[in-house]
């Protein structure tokens, strides 16, 4: 008898990515300080990426409005830096103003798939036109320049990979609990599960919540990654969008997925932004279109479609990707 | 006295525009259960349309409303053959649908913005300033204009979807599809022409907007959520509905001015939303929009 | 006490009255057929019990505990649980983790581990050989266990049961019939069922109640029930009255 959960993390796994996490906290000794900035805004992304998939690929719930818990998370660490908090006390102050504006949103949570995702373009909206015109606190369109952080652009890596590895562990471990089982229960049939006992407002508030935090967190130390933040930034349409790409790129609802997506979503804004900078929405627009129409899964995708070609069918699948039937919808 | 008279109407107009735009959601949902994400970069692409015929063409934007109709038909046609024929129908394709008319959406905006940059445009005409008196106010010929046919579009569309045998039809693959199948009605063609009727009325309620207000490539988001709102309160397939709601949401933005500074007046679709949820999910009538 | 009592339980949507004032009592160890004809408003009564429905009036008593107005899950936690008309399995998880939704909040409710009763109710329904497969791989007659063995994983008191035996051919209903048997002595649920199948509700039923128009119009043993000219002319019409089937 097969069953597969609530199981343990493999062994092979878990220590190929401790190791990992190891040889990139060696990063600061080795790299220049481009590629130490591209990888720590990539370890940050990593994290909102994974963040959002709670909601949009676990629960499915796909949110356009994430950038206002990204926002709301960089301006109020940001105000609490510039009153001298010791940084992590700040970001951590920050994630939970996010996580305490998605549990404000809990109306929203009734809707059911695109309706929520409509709702939460206006969340979205409404907090960056709240935000831009709130001066006194965000500073208007001129923004906030933030103190620069204990340990400088060295210890923002080291906390970037730290949040990042953090969160992976986290959706791994969410993935595979009981917790996982129920949010997919409710991702597939709202009112079946409630009709076996699980209570479907609470998870999603729950997930919701921890959701908003973690992006919260993340918009925490992007500010004082850049030092300078401003609302139009922040919490435009465009960081909410950034979220959405970056998982569907990677591939909506596995661990790997965001961790994919949100690396090659950073390097291909690099590149874009350097040669061809009017192209990026367009750019990214097409991508979506090809990869809902061809490979729903994004690149994970693609990875198991080359996994199946090369292994062959094995007893189980590779770490990180999709363990149950019919993943992804 | 005077202000109230205004607000009033302005309302009013206000309303038949959402009205419009709303109709050309809830017909696509409501036929295809496919939420058109793109609805908001249609709107931005009538309204670009309807500007570039009038300063390249000379075109008035009134006489120019076929040339829009059609092109608007036309891409949503075109839209719907090529790539949302491809997605799986009902909850399972939801967030699938979403993505792909969002992307789409994305490569319309950019396409906007290489063509036209992301300069505010509006269509300025010789009659744009003009006003006729009216209950001790003015108001404004263009807008008076735009409510004639902003009325007159959903009630030509209800005339069509109740007395033609495409609207029998198009109501009837509403219901029920496989039966529609059945009975030998091509439920492909119909899906397609609804797409493209949906589109032709986001089209339109954006060369409608351009007389009125400033518009850019990133327009479109607020009146994508405007345009739900009102399906929501109105709920589908009711014109009546769609109208009344429509009013409800013109008259609570325009009265909101008096109470709230200007920049949160934008904030008020979606608040308006999140009131509706808690309270009246069903909808004020016609046929209840969510689960 | 009864185990479960519905008292002047109503439902009205606008003018419709979908069921109207229907009593109800399930005893311990009993297996209660509910039979009627279409639209008698027999799904809508289980909808009223386990909560997915608010009633318009009356209420719902689990061992006197009132059940009305709590939300679907909460009732499921209580002890009360449904299977569907159509059958609705997850089905982005396999066959076990289906089940496992349920086990876990039986194994809330009444101990044991989340992985035990799992593999426990899979068993019972025989459906072990198939846990790491995809709901769609299974017949319907498959499924309709699936669903069963998710009901069953979480420790029910009560279990609503909605046409399971309509649709699978007679060697399955066979099959199905003694598994509901098996239910009701080994597991100690009480059991409420919709059926059409004539058969399998006059020979699984310790009592019947009939239901037309939303109001129930008999009830009885399942003998005495089918005598009674109300139901013969509720199903074949005034013309019928006094044939006996």
């Amino acid at each position: 008898m097969t069953l597969r959960w609530p199981a343990a993390i493999p062994a092979r796994a878990a220590i190929s990515f401790a190791a990992a996490v190891a040889v990139l906290a060696l990063g600061p000794l080795v790299l220049d300080v481009y590629t130490l900035n591209l990888f720590t805004l990539a370890f940050l992304m990593v994290a909102g990426a994974l963040a959002w998939n709670w909601m949009g690929g676990y629960v499915g719930q796909v949110s356009f409005g994430h950038a206002a818990m990204f926002g709301i998370g960089g301006f109020v660490a940001a105000r609490l830096l510039l009153a001298h908090l010791p940084a992590p006390l700040a970001w951590l102050a920050g994630g939970l103003a996010g996580g305490v504006f998605a549990l404000g949103a809990h109306p929203t949570l009734r809707l059911r798939g695109p309706y929520f995702s409509i709702a939460t373009i206006g969340l979205g909206e409404a907090a960056r036109l709240v935000f831009t015109y709130w001066e006194d606190f965000t500073g208007g369109s001129s923004g906030l320049s933030l103190p620069i952080v204990a340990g400088g652009k060295e210890g923002l890596y080291l906390w970037g990979l730290a949040l990042a590895a953090a969160v992976v562990v986290a959706s791994w471990a969410i993935r595979r609990s009981t917790l996982g089982l129920q949010l997919l229960a409710i991702k597939a049939d709202v009112e079946a599960a409630s009709d076996v006992g699980v209570s479907a407002t609470f998870y999603q508030d729950l997930v919701f919540f921890l959701s908003g935090g973690v992006v919260g967190v993340t918009g925490a130390l992007y500010a004082s990654y850049f030092s300078f933040i401003e609302p139009n930034d922040m919490f435009g349409f465009d960081r909410s969008i950034s979220f959405v790409l970056m998982c569907v790129i990677g591939g909506l609802g596995t661990v790997l997925g965001p961790v994919l997506g949100a690396v090659v979503f950073v390097l291909l804004r690099q590149f874009l932004l350097a040669s061809y900078p009017q192209l990026y929405l367009g750019l990214y627009g097409i991508l979506l279109v090809l990869i809902i129409l061809f490979e729903p899964l994004g690149l994970t995708g693609l990875y198991l479609r080359l996994w199946r070609r090369t292994g062959g069918r094995r007893a189980a699948p590779p770490p990180l990707a999709p363990s149950s039937a019919g993943e992804g919808r | 006295m005077a202000r109230f008279v205004d607000l009033a109407i302005s309302a009013v107009l206000l309303a038949g525009l959402y009205a419009t735009m709303a109709y050309g959601l809830g017909l696509i949902y409501g036929v295809l259960r496919v939420v058109n994400l793109a609805h908001g970069g249609v709107i931005m692409a009538g309204a670009y349309l309807g500007w570039v015929l009038h300063g390249w063409l000379g075109l008035d934007p009134y006489l120019s409303i076929p040339i829009v109709a059609a092109v608007s038909f036309g891409f949503g046609a075109l839209l719907y053959r090529v790539l949302v024929r491809h997605l799986p129908r009902g909850a399972a394709g939801g967030p699938a649908s979403l993505l792909l008319l969002f992307g789409v959406w994305l490569v319309l905006r950019n396409a906007a913005y290489l063509a036209f940059t992301g300069n505010d445009q509006v269509i300025r005409t010789p009659y744009s300033t003009r006003a006729l008196p009216f209950l001790g106010t003015w108001v404004s010929v263009n807008r008076l204009a735009v409510l004639g046919i902003a009325l007159a579009i959903p009630i030509a569309l209800h005339l069509v979807l109740s007395r033609t045998y495409l609207g029998k039809a198009i109501r009837a693959v509403a219901q029920n599809a496989d039966s529609c199948t059945l009975v030998g009605v091509d439920v492909e063609r119909i899906y397609t022409v609804t797409f493209g009727l949906g589109t032709a009325l986001a089209g339109l309620a954006g060369l409608l907007s351009a007389t009125l207000f400033a518009f850019n490539p990133a327009f479109g988001a607020g009146e994508l959520l405007k345009s739900f709102v009102v399906v929501v309160l109105g709920g589908l397939g009711s014109v009546a509905g769609t109208g009344v709601a429509a009013l409800v949401l013109a008259v609570v933005e325009v009265f909101a001015i008096l109470v709230l500074p200007s920049y949160l007046t934008a904030a008020v679709g979606f608040v308006m939303l999140v009131l509706v949820l808690v309270f009246r999910p069903g909808g004020l009538f016609g046929q209840r929009v969510l689960g | 006490m009864p185990l479960l009592a519905a008292r002047a339980l109503s439902k009205r949507f606008g003018g419709l009255r979908a069921v109207d004032g229907v009593d109800l009592e399930l005893r311990e160890g009993e297996i209660l057929g509910v039979i009627g004809p279409n639209g008698a408003g027999k799904t809508t009564l289980f909808s009223l019990v386990t909560g997915s429905l608010p009633p318009t009036s009356g209420e719902v008593l689990l061992e006197g505990r009132r059940m009305t107005g709590l939300s679907a899950h909460r009732v499921v936690r209580a002890g009360i649980v449904r299977t569907h008309q159509i059958v609705r399995p997850f089905p982005n998880l396999t066959v076990s983790e289906n089940v496992a939704v349920g086990a876990i909040h039986g194994a809330r409710r009444a101990g044991g581990t989340a992985r035990g009763r799992t593999a426990e109710a899979l068993a019972f329904v025989g459906l072990e050989g198939r846990a790491g497969e995809p709901p769609a791989s299974l017949t319907l007659s498959g499924r309709k266990r699936l669903e069963l063995a998710r009901a069953l994983a979480t420790a029910p008191r009560v279990l609503l049961l909605d046409e399971v035996i309509a649709g699978v051919n007679p060697t399955e209903a066979n099959a199905l019939a003694a598994l509901i048997r098996r239910i009701r002595t080994e597991r100690k649920v009480a059991i409420v069922m919709i059926e059409h199948v004539m058969a399998a509700v006059m020979s699984l039923s310790d009592r019947v109640v009939v239901l037309d128009h939303g109001r129930k119009i008999a009830e009885g043993t399942p003998a005495e029930v089918v005598r009674q000219p109300e139901v013969i002319e509720a199903y074949l019409g005034k013309a019928h009255g006094g044939v006996a089937r």
